[in-house]
């Protein structure tokens, strides 16, 4: 169903008496039983189109402009002003001992002399956006593209940093922004996972599963992991190899004889929900064993799409080094499984670039040589997204999905007496694309060495960002509250601005 | 609620666009001059010159004028200050909202009408009128004449009158096999046996169900069924979280501790003293030092504390967060309060400073966490404790001996001494974390690598020393990363293509590894501007993984300068990773073991001082210094010579090394923090706790030492107390474990017996168990909840006791079915359905959510109670209590980032086939089939676990490993007891449902099992809602 189109009259204003009385039912309903998973069980799947089956919220705040997001996150701190901000300053002295005009923190005490961009830069589009010869391949879609080069963040620790760019939070314990979407505004398709995370394949970057998790919310709205291309894509989906006695035709028949003793059970024990959404689980996995694999199945892609993604021919094996064939192969991979994903209903695709900050890099913690980490992974992003960016639009479901961007700080306009950077949490880059977003822009400049924001007193920060993305969903960032030991919790804490800048 | 009344007025004024009239004012803008403004304009501090306390202090105005000019609020200063991308007031917390703004200025608008004799207060903290803040007396228990209601003791007669206040009425009792699963597993978290079900069956005696409760609670897995729950609300996990989540191997004891304490029944105010100052309340008791883990159980930003220095803004940040875990994990837990909302401003709902948060961040300030030392059998601890304190008195009369003899010594002796303090500590001195010159990292051994030195000009070489590096990585340690064959080589072609000289060649034979021993080449007689090394061979880091770094270069000259101190350094490549790893480490004249140069200079010095001594004393000072010197010597003999000590890991003030540097003890400096932000600091603050309870909070002390004499207690405020000596953390720790376990603070008693009823009942007489404030919820029962603690504090303050007063109630034992109360089924759902029979109402059309307990809950199994009877009706079941956690996941690179891969390990392992109690549990990447299950978050302290149902769950009770083995285990066991299916049947239904199955379920598993097998049928058993589900 396309909501711009749809009449407003239908998103009934919530009054704050309404919210509390809905949270107090929703919180109490079955026992403290998770009411929402109920309600996802139980709903009739045609009841809430607007929001999705299960969504913690009755009716949108406003009129939505997309319903689906997805992040892509370059877990180590990508550099900004090798990419995407371009500082003509640094070509002109570069070399020069640095000066900030002030102290600066470095977390490696990184403050050694000017050093220029890495690669040449080179307009693109319409918009004559400059991009870093690495992210070239976006040149195509840069005009759909709208630049935050002013985002600023709390902390130049990678796991602090991180958390606060996933979760709206600096420690842990809180929900990713993907298990919020979950949560407000329910599945599209319940036959399928909500919320998929694609991590990097060589492991987990800063903080684990914590940057996913749904914290107090319930479990469900927890990042399910997918591994694209591995024996296992999701855990426990099928059973574990040593249950060789368990044949399709023994499954089938546990099913029903499961459905049929359960329902016994129920009919036995009558007013309590929670056992008929219990039975329906059980349905719905049977369903999820079918649509899965078939969402995660690239075989069937014709050769111009694998073509798009740079997939149509994937050697048998690597280079030990790293290298941009190998970083693309990874990346274009997990972006045409987040359009099948996307395509099939699921409503928030996190896919992360870099794992763990350690050796050899394959992720952005660039301290040593940037051109020798970023080359290769910007290469790799640039091609997959390019092409996901392209092959949603070509389908129409650009109009409705939002595009992040999204790393936890940037990289020091000085060296790090080499080749490499230290962190810079003062100033970097966001971009986003899609469902509402005002492409070809720059929004928010950064100052003459990309160090921090020009406008110091007026930077962007995270919680301006996640409100955005919220606002585009048809959701009031101050209004999508849970209450946790006390304090009605929210993504935003109580912070962020919609950026009324970046909006179509 | 009233907030959200008056928020929705105001939307209304500003939707309706109508002015308020003046009697609003005291519900709009009075209010929000109370809460926001008055704390600073008042008539006391009047900042600004400005007070808003009467109609008359507002014309009066400020400093800068008047703040409002009634009708025009365009000419009103006060707007100005309120509004604006950054408006200048308040001062503290968050702007005003626009719907507050609003309502200022339609206030104005309307003329600024304020009633005329309305004085406004502060009332920006919230007052302590509040349920959970008054003192707990001991309430009356009602009188119940029914007949027909089952009172078996006073819990029941408060649930009957308030069910008969709303017309409802008890439901009957389980039935026996309902009652005894449901209290196995309440109790112990294990199902009940076939065998335990058919014995309580037999047992007629009207004292079976009680003697039932007793053999549960005595059972030493009451214990760790309970700890589960406590370990929940503390966030207990055995690794750091955040970036490179470090397992903590020594984190177990805790657990074992809680086991302990909740197993002997512990009184519940020492359980809370132990855990916060066992050390000094119980000192030289174990449970003292184990408890102290309640203080480290929650996360750690490694990065944060051993990366970077308290210096650091970030530095500063990862240590307040750090103490805030502790703060509110105490108060939290404790008292159930949410201090940490006073944080950035006061508490908004609840009489909470933010001084008095930061009072309590002052408790902990001395304190990390980390490994801490000690011993567990307590004669060791005695005797270690008698040793160290024999050898500070040796020391301490050492010390007077030689100040007396220094003082004859004169300058002399002086001078010698400076000499000796100087070596010392370059001998001692901390080896520092300047490790050398590193390589890029290679998947090959026969790589060549070179590094090298620019002398500046050509010099003439005689001898070169070089030592390896030492780093702990992969437990390498001293020699890391020198290579098995290289050459060193002296050229004026810094491309070394021409006129290269050898100076040393060791690429023909691989050579031992020297450990950070110096390397010297003697006798060179080299001129040359350049020293390469060359490397022809790595040396091994990781199975796959190969490197060259060395920690230091010296090319000496004839007289002994190092030519190639500070030269710069060039290589063909180099992880740059200060401080640690760079280039210039490579000449920077420093080595690690460089230390022991300085010992054997330190050695001569010594004994030159014992020759000076010697001449310097009489026969008798000369016999006490050796008689002490023997007896030191001896008594540090002897501490050796005691068992090593055990760690456990826990709040301590430990002294460490580099950027985790510990206080030693010595308590940080703690500042209110403006807007919770570590760069604005105002004024310090010392220890305490809350004043809105009206306990004292005393400095006082089980050991006197000089830092008491040292403290003012600021006696006119209760709960808190000025700037004590800085030595003396221990102290406040107990202070404040006192000040909660102390039997007149009402939270602490009422916090306690909410979390033991919720989880006997599935939701707390507070449905908010870790907030009592006014955010919470109000209790259902508040009488019942007052008369439970009073009871709980006043039995010796024994939780086996609450427990079973609580499971020997009739409430307890109701049935969970929605019974019969004269209604017909069918008329269940229908609100207009008359009611026939009786004069009960139907309780599922007034008290749908049971919230007054006029029946039972049906609750779904916890994680790890399901995981532990699948394991139980299985037969592998390890019931070995105590000790290391076992660990589900293998850790792949552990040096670095360890990656907890749990689909590597071999469920069929049978080292975790133990509790689940006993789980190693990691932050980063938690178990996912426990969390599937909604087992708790160690990085969130939970008081109540989610009961979630999705299909993913679905999927890992059919799927995972664990289920699937499982499934086949239980199968091999039921097959021993009989071949038939018909039987297989009914034990697979009496040990996992504790009752027999009908003919019919009979018949259909039989066949199952018939066509599919054992295994089949174990796991569809095992999947059943029934099985899952506890009536």
């Amino acid at each position: 169903m396309n909501m711009q189109g749809t009449n407003t009259s239908q998103y009934s204003v919530l009054s704050p008496r309404y919210e509390l009385t809905r949270r107090e039912l929703l919180a109490t309903v079955g026992q403290g039983f998770g009411a929402l998973a109920l309600a996802a069980l139980l709903q009739d799947d045609s009841a809430a189109e607007a929001a999705g089956t299960g969504g913690a919220l009755a009716a949108l705040h406003h009129p939505p402009r997309a319903k689906r997001v997805v992040q892509l996150f370059m877990a180590g701190a990508a550099s900004a002003i090798d990419l995407f901000d371009f500082k003509p300053e640094l070509v002109k002295r570069h070399g020069q001992p640095s000066d900030f005009g002030e102290p600066v923190e470095a977390f490696q005490n990184g403050l050694g002399p000017w050093l220029k961009p890495i690669w040449e830069f080179r307009p693109h589009g319409d918009s004559g956006k400059l991009l870093g010869e690495p992210v070239a391949k976006l040149g195509k879609v840069v005009d759909k593209l709208a630049f935050v080069h002013n985002v600023v963040g709390k902390t130049g620790v990678h796991s602090q940093a991180t958390l606060l760019q996933t979760t709206g939070f600096q420690l842990p314990g809180f929900p990713g922004m993907g298990s919020w979407v979950s949560y407000g505004l329910g599945s599209l398709n319940d036959n399928m996972p909500t919320f998929v995370v694609l991590p990097d394949h060589r492991g987990l970057a800063s903080n684990g599963t914590k940057n996913w998790d749904s914290a107090f919310l319930p479990a469900q709205h927890s990042g399910t992991v997918i591994y694209p291309g591995t024996p296992t894509p999701i855990a426990d989906l099928f059973p574990h190899q040593k249950g060789d006695f368990i044949t399709s035709q023994s499954e089938a028949a546990a099913q029903a004889l499961m459905s049929r003793l359960n329902h016994e059970h129920a009919a036995e024990r009558p007013g309590d929900a929670r056992l008929e959404a219990r039975i329906k689980s059980y349905e719905l996995a049977a369903k999820m064993q079918l649509a899965a694999p078939e969402a995660l199945n690239l075989a069937d892609e014709p050769e111009h799409i694998l073509k798009l993604y740079g997939l149509d021919h994937i050697p048998s094996a690597f280079d030990q080094e790293i290298n941009a064939l190998e970083e693309t192969i990874h990346f274009s991979r997990k972006c045409l499984v987040a359009r099948r994903l996307l395509e099939r209903g699921v409503r928030f695709v996190q896919i992360w670039s870099g794992n763990d900050n350690g050796f050899p890099r394959r992720n952005w913690d660039s301290h040593e040589d940037v051109e020798r980490d970023h080359g290769p992974l910007a290469a790799g992003m640039a091609r997959g997204a390019a092409a996901l960016i392209t092959d949603l639009a070509q389908r129409g479901l650009l109009d409705e999905t939002i595009i992040l961007w999204t790393t936890e700080f940037g990289r020091m306009p000085s060296s790090q007496g080499g080749k490499g950077r230290d962190h810079n949490p003062y100033c970097f880059t966001n971009w986003l694309c899609g469902g509402g977003i005002r492409g070809g822009v720059t929004y928010g400049p950064s100052d003459q060495w990309g160090y921090k924001p020009a406008d110091r007193d007026n930077p962007t920060q995270v919680y301006d960002i996640h409100a955005t993305i919220l606002h585009l969903l048809g959701i009031d960032h101050t209004r999508l509250t849970v209450r946790h030991n006390g304090i009605d919790r929210r993504l935003t804490d109580v912070h962020g601005q919609v950026i009324g800048e970046l909006l179509a | 609620m009233m907030r959200t009344i008056i928020f929705l007025l105001l939307t209304l004024h500003v939707l309706t666009g109508a002015a308020p009239a003046a009697d609003d004012f005291n519900k709009t803008v009075a209010a929000i001059f109370e809460r926001r403004c008055l704390s600073c304009h008042n008539n006391k501090d009047k900042k600004g010159g400005l007070s808003l306390v009467t109609q008359r202090d507002l014309l009066a105005g400020g400093e800068n004028g008047a703040v409002v000019a009634p009708g025009k609020p365009a000419e009103s200063l006060l707007l100005d200050y309120v509004t604006g991308d950054k408006p200048a007031m308040p001062k503290t917390g968050p702007p005003l909202a626009v719907e507050e703004v609003a309502a200022i200025r339609a206030w104005i608008a309307a003329g600024a009408k304020w009633p005329g004799d309305l004085v406004l207060r502060d009332r920006s903290l919230a007052d302590a009128n509040w349920w959970s803040l008054k003192p707990l007396t001991r309430p009356a228990v009602p009188q119940i004449r029914n007949p027909k209601s089952k009172i078996q003791n006073p819990i029941d007669a408060f649930i009957v009158a308030k069910l008969q206040e709303r017309g409802l009425a008890q439901s009957p009792a389980a039935n026996p096999r309902t009652l005894i699963r449901r209290l196995s597993f309440d109790l112990i978290g294990l199902p009940p046996t076939p065998a335990e079900v058919e014995a309580f069956l037999a047992d007629k005696d009207e004292q079976a169900y009680e003697r039932l409760v007793y053999r549960l609670l005595a059972s030493p897995q009451y214990g760790e069924r309970w700890a589960r729950h406590w370990l929940d609300v503390v966030h207990f996990g055995e690794t750091h979280g955040y970036d490179k989540d470090k397992p903590r191997p020594n984190a177990w004891p805790y657990r074992d501790y809680v086991i302990r304490a909740l197993n002997s029944d512990k009184p519940y105010g020492r359980f809370i003293e132990e855990q916060l100052a066992g050390d000094v309340l119980y000192p030289g008791t174990v449970d003292g030092i184990e408890a102290l883990g309640f203080i480290a159980a929650g996360p750690w930003d490694f990065i944060g504390h051993a990366e970077l220095p308290e210096t650091k803004i970030d530095g500063k940040v990862a240590r307040h967060l750090d103490r805030d875990d502790m703060v509110q994990n105490a108060t939290g837990t404790f008292l159930s309060l949410t201090v940490g909302c006073a944080q950035c401003h006061n508490h908004k709902f609840d009489p909470i400073t933010q001084r008095e948060y930061y009072q309590l961040q002052a408790v902990f300030a001395a304190l990390d966490r980390h490994d801490k030392p000690y011993d567990r059998d307590p004669a060791v601890a005695k005797r270690r404790g008698e040793m160290v304190k024999q050898t500070a008195g040796l020391a301490s009369e050492r010390n007077k001996l030689d100040e007396e003899i220094k003082s004859r010594g004169g300058e002399e002796l002086r001078k010698l001494d400076a000499r000796i303090a100087e070596q010392t500590k370059a001998a001692s001195g901390k080896e520092r974390p300047e490790f050398g010159y590193h390589s890029a990292i290679e998947p090959k051994q026969d790589v060549t690598k070179w590094v090298q030195v620019d002398l500046g000009s050509p010099q003439r070489i005689a001898r070169l020393e070089y030592v390896a590096c030492h780093d702990d990585f992969n437990g390498i340690g001293a020699g890391f990363g020198f290579p098995l064959r290289y050459k060193i080589e002296a050229s004026n072609d810094p491309e070394f293509k021409t006129d290269v000289r050898a100076l040393v060649d060791r690429t023909t034979a691989d050579v031992a590894n020297p450990g950070v021993a110096p390397q010297r080449v003697e006798s060179i007689d080299v001129t040359a501007r350049y020293v390469r090394i060359t490397t022809t061979k790595l040396a091994p880091r990781l199975p796959n993984d190969f490197i060259f770094a060395l920690g230091e270069l010296s090319v000496l000259s004839a007289d002994g300068r190092n030519l190639a101190a500070g030269a710069p350094v060039t290589a063909l490549d180099s992880i740059e990773a200060p401080v640690r790893w760079r280039r210039s480490n490579l000449v920077d004249s420093y080595y690690f073991g460089q230390a022991s140069g300085a010992a054997s200079e330190l050695a001569k010095l010594a004994k030159d001082r014992e020759v000076r001594l010697a001449r310097l004393l009489d026969p008798e000072t000369k016999h006490k210094r050796d008689e002490l010197a023997a007896a030191t010597a001896k008594a540090e003999q002897e501490l050796k010579a005691l068992p090593p000590q055990q760690l456990v890991y826990a709040g301590t003030a430990f002294r460490g090394e580099g950027n985790f540097a510990g206080t030693g003890g010595v308590t940080r400096s703690i500042h209110i923090l403006a807007r919770g932000s570590v760069t604005q600091p105002g004024e310090e603050v010392g220890p305490g706790a809350l004043a809105c309870l009206n306990l004292p909070f005393q400095i006082t002390g089980t050991k006197p030492g000089p830092d008491v004499s040292q403290l003012v207690i600021n006696s006119a405020s209760p709960g808190a107390s000025l700037l004590p000596a800085k030595d003396n953390e221990g102290e406040r720790r107990a202070a404040l474990a006192r000040w909660i376990s102390d039997p007149r603070n009402p939270l602490t008693w009422r916090s306690i017996a909410n979390r033991v009823w919720q989880y006997h009942f599935g939701r707390g007489l507070v449905d908010t168990p870790n907030d009592f404030g006014r955010m919470g919820a109000l209790p259902t029962h508040p009488e019942l909840l007052d008369w439970l603690a009073v009871e709980l504090r006043g039995g010796g303050q024994s939780l086996k006791k609450l427990h079973k007063l609580i499971v020997m109630s009739q409430t307890y034992r109701q049935t969970s079915e929605i019974s019969d109360f004269g209604f017909q089924n069918s008329d269940l759902g229908d609100r207009d359905a008359p009611n026939p029979k009786s004069e009960i109402q139907n309780p599922q059309l007034s008290d749908g959510e049971n919230r007054l307990l006029w029946r039972a809950n049906r609750r779904r199994l916890e994680a790890e109670a399901l995981r532990d009877a699948v394991l139980l009706v299985a037969g592998k079941l390890d019931t070995t209590m105590g000790g290391p956690s076992f660990q589900d996941f293998v850790i792949e690179r552990p040096e670095h980032s360890p990656h907890y891969a749990y689909h590597l390990f071999d469920p069929d392992d049978p080292r975790s086939h133990r509790r689940s109690i006993y789980r190693f549990i990691v932050r980063s990447q938690p178990q996912p089939f426990m969390t599937t299950l909604d087992c708790a978050d160690p990085s969130q302290r939970v008081d109540k676990r989610n009961e979630s149902l999705s299909a993913l769950q679905a999927l890992v009770t059919l799927n995972n490993g664990f289920m699937v083995v499982m499934s086949r285990h239980w199968a091999e066991r039921v097959e021993k007891m009989s071949a038939n299916v018909d039987e297989q049947a009914a034990i697979l239904f009496g040990q996992a449902l504790a009752r027999p199955p009908t003919a019919d379920e009979r018949r259909a598993l039989a066949a199952y099992i018939g066509e599919y097998g054992l295994a089949n049928g174990c796991r569809v058993v095992l999947n059943l809602s029934e099985f899952v589900f506890v009536d």
